[in-house]
């Protein structure tokens, strides 16, 4: 890793990074930029930047808002290798989605920038459009107080780290290039003449380790404390929690990583008949409207939850306002668990259902 | 339990057309026999069992599902069943989080000659399902 030291002046560290950001467009090295912005006051939302001055006036780099996991965003503009290079600035959980996505093949990795930023946390879209500009009093998202990454992965793609965790004073941030970073990419940089920063990143990493264990603990009690509210020895404690779930796929929708074009429970598979529905209505007496919600969501967790990187946007995405998080964030837990699997990691990990090993998961 | 003297388990069973649904037709024509709470599902290869249709199964009232792959190193597909190792191991965990409990799914590598296998895993299955009771989910209706 190079570490530089990028500078930040009176105007904030916003117009210092973004100075950055635009000069990687002023220079050519990347065709187009997908950053954080405002649209209209408090409203966050993504930008495509082709234009240096619209990156350098327009993004937002370091907005505490995540309306969407921004991964989803970039594998729609990367879906097929682009001819140009995209550059996109992501918080951890979205870097660590997109190396999902991109071993699941539904993003071409090859012609893409990522500029990871260290995160202390994102507040509830709604709470944030509301109360801005008085923002500060805000308290973020309950799965953001428990992250247990909150610096973007070095070893996701060979692209460049901003980080401000541990420089306490502000008046600097931390930009770490990956040693296979782009050459002409790696020379624009450097040319910008920042100093060489090895001791802040030394300060950096020795903040972040007691930043994590410190949400390694919180993270076991929040786990051990929702647990205990839902469990209720038997499976009622989950039905009962999802029974509010009126079937709008919302959480799916918001899920970064769960990304098949056509989902099963879109399919004529769960279109019942009238009579296929009395009959089922029967067997039990009566039936919930929309029904199958336990098994919509213990099928997603089945297929997503090895990749889950628990950023919690189907909690956010509910409109009914079920706790999902704790509960996918226990399931991950546990599944990622047996398969020694960290989503995210690095996209050399491969993904725990295209490989097995011959001895292994016995007894069955 | 007093009540589950009279119940009868109904089992869903994945079986691979290539081995543990041969070896079951190798149990019927050996004349051996073995309970017939299982509905035999024929599928082509034990990794083509999505964890849906075990949960769809289970929701919708069968009291156990079983999985039947070849054994290892033996997968007509190379490696279907080692892959649907993995799949039912996520199952597991989800099953046991979430309060199903994992002893109602039970997968097994039963050969095509192994008719008096897949006889004796049926008993122990449906010897099992009866101590554990009827699946509690057929009773709930808002699940």
């Amino acid at each position: 890793m190079n570490n530089l030291v990028i500078p930040v002046g009176e105007e904030g560290r916003t117009r210092a990074l973004n100075e950055v950001l635009g000069k990687l467009l002023e220079l050519g090295v990347v065709d187009a930029m997908m950053v954080p912005t405002m649209v209209t006051p408090g409203v966050i939302t993504y930008l495509l930047a082709r234009d240096p001055e619209f990156a350098r006036s327009k993004a937002e780099p370091f907005a505490p808002v995540m309306p969407v996991n921004g991964a989803s965003f970039v594998a729609k503009v990367v879906s097929k290798k682009p001819k140009g290079k995209v550059c996109a600035l992501l918080k951890p959980c979205e870097v660590r989605a997109l190396t999902e996505l991109v071993k699941l093949k539904q993003a071409e990795a090859d012609n893409l920038l990522v500029i990871g930023i260290d995160c202390l946390g994102t507040v509830a879209r709604g709470e944030y459009e509301k109360a801005y500009p008085d923002v500060d009093r805000l308290s973020v998202r309950e799965a953001c107080k428990v992250c247990l990454n909150p610096d973007p992965p070095d070893t996701a793609f060979a692209g460049i780290n901003i980080g401000y965790i541990g420089l306490d004073d502000g008046r600097c941030l931390l930009a770490s290039l990956s040693p296979d970073l782009d050459d002409r990419i790696r020379g624009v940089i450097e040319e910008l003449g920042f100093e060489k920063g090895d001791g802040l990143a030394d300060q950096r990493q020795a903040a972040l380790a007691v930043l994590k264990e410190e949400r390694g603990n919180s993270y076991e009690e929040f786990l051990r404390k929702t647990h205990a509210e839902q469990d209720d020895g038997g499976v009622c404690g989950i039905a009962k929690l999802l029974a509010a779930c009126v079937g709008c796929r919302n959480c799916r929708v918001a899920c970064p990583v769960c990304y098949c074009r056509e989902c099963i429970f879109d399919g004529d598979v769960f279109e019942y008949e009238t009579r296929q529905l009395l009959e089922r209505a029967e067997k039990k007496g009566g039936l919930k409207i929309p029904g199958e919600t336990l098994l919509y969501h213990l099928t997603r967790m089945n297929h997503m939850s090895l990749s889950c990187v628990a950023c919690g946007m189907c909690e956010e995405a509910c409109p009914v306002d079920i706790r999902l998080f704790p509960l996918f964030a226990r399931i991950a837990r546990r599944t990622q668990g047996i398969m020694e699997y960290t989503p995210g990691r690095s996209p050399e990990d491969p993904l725990p259902f295209t490989t097995f090993r011959e001895d292994e998961l016995e007894p069955r | 339990m007093e009540a589950a003297v009279d119940f009868e388990p109904k089992i869903v069973a994945f079986l691979c057309n290539w081995c543990t649904y041969t070896g079951a037709d190798l149990a019927g024509v050996s004349r051996i026999q073995y309970p017939s709470n299982i509905r035999p599902i024929r599928v082509m290869c034990s990794g083509s069992v999505d964890p849906m249709y075990i949960l769809k199964a289970l929701l919708d009232g069968a009291d156990g599902v079983l999985v039947g792959g070849c054994h290892a190193g033996d997968c007509h597909y190379v490696n279907g069943n080692y892959k649907a190792r993995r799949r039912l191991a996520v199952l597991q965990e989800v099953l046991d989080e979430s309060g199903i409990g994992c002893d109602r799914v039970w997968f097994r590598f039963i050969s095509a000659s192994e008719g008096a296998l897949f006889a004796e895993t049926v008993h122990e299955m449906v010897d099992s399902l009866k101590r554990l009771g009827p699946n509690p989910l057929k009773a709930i209706w808002f699940a």
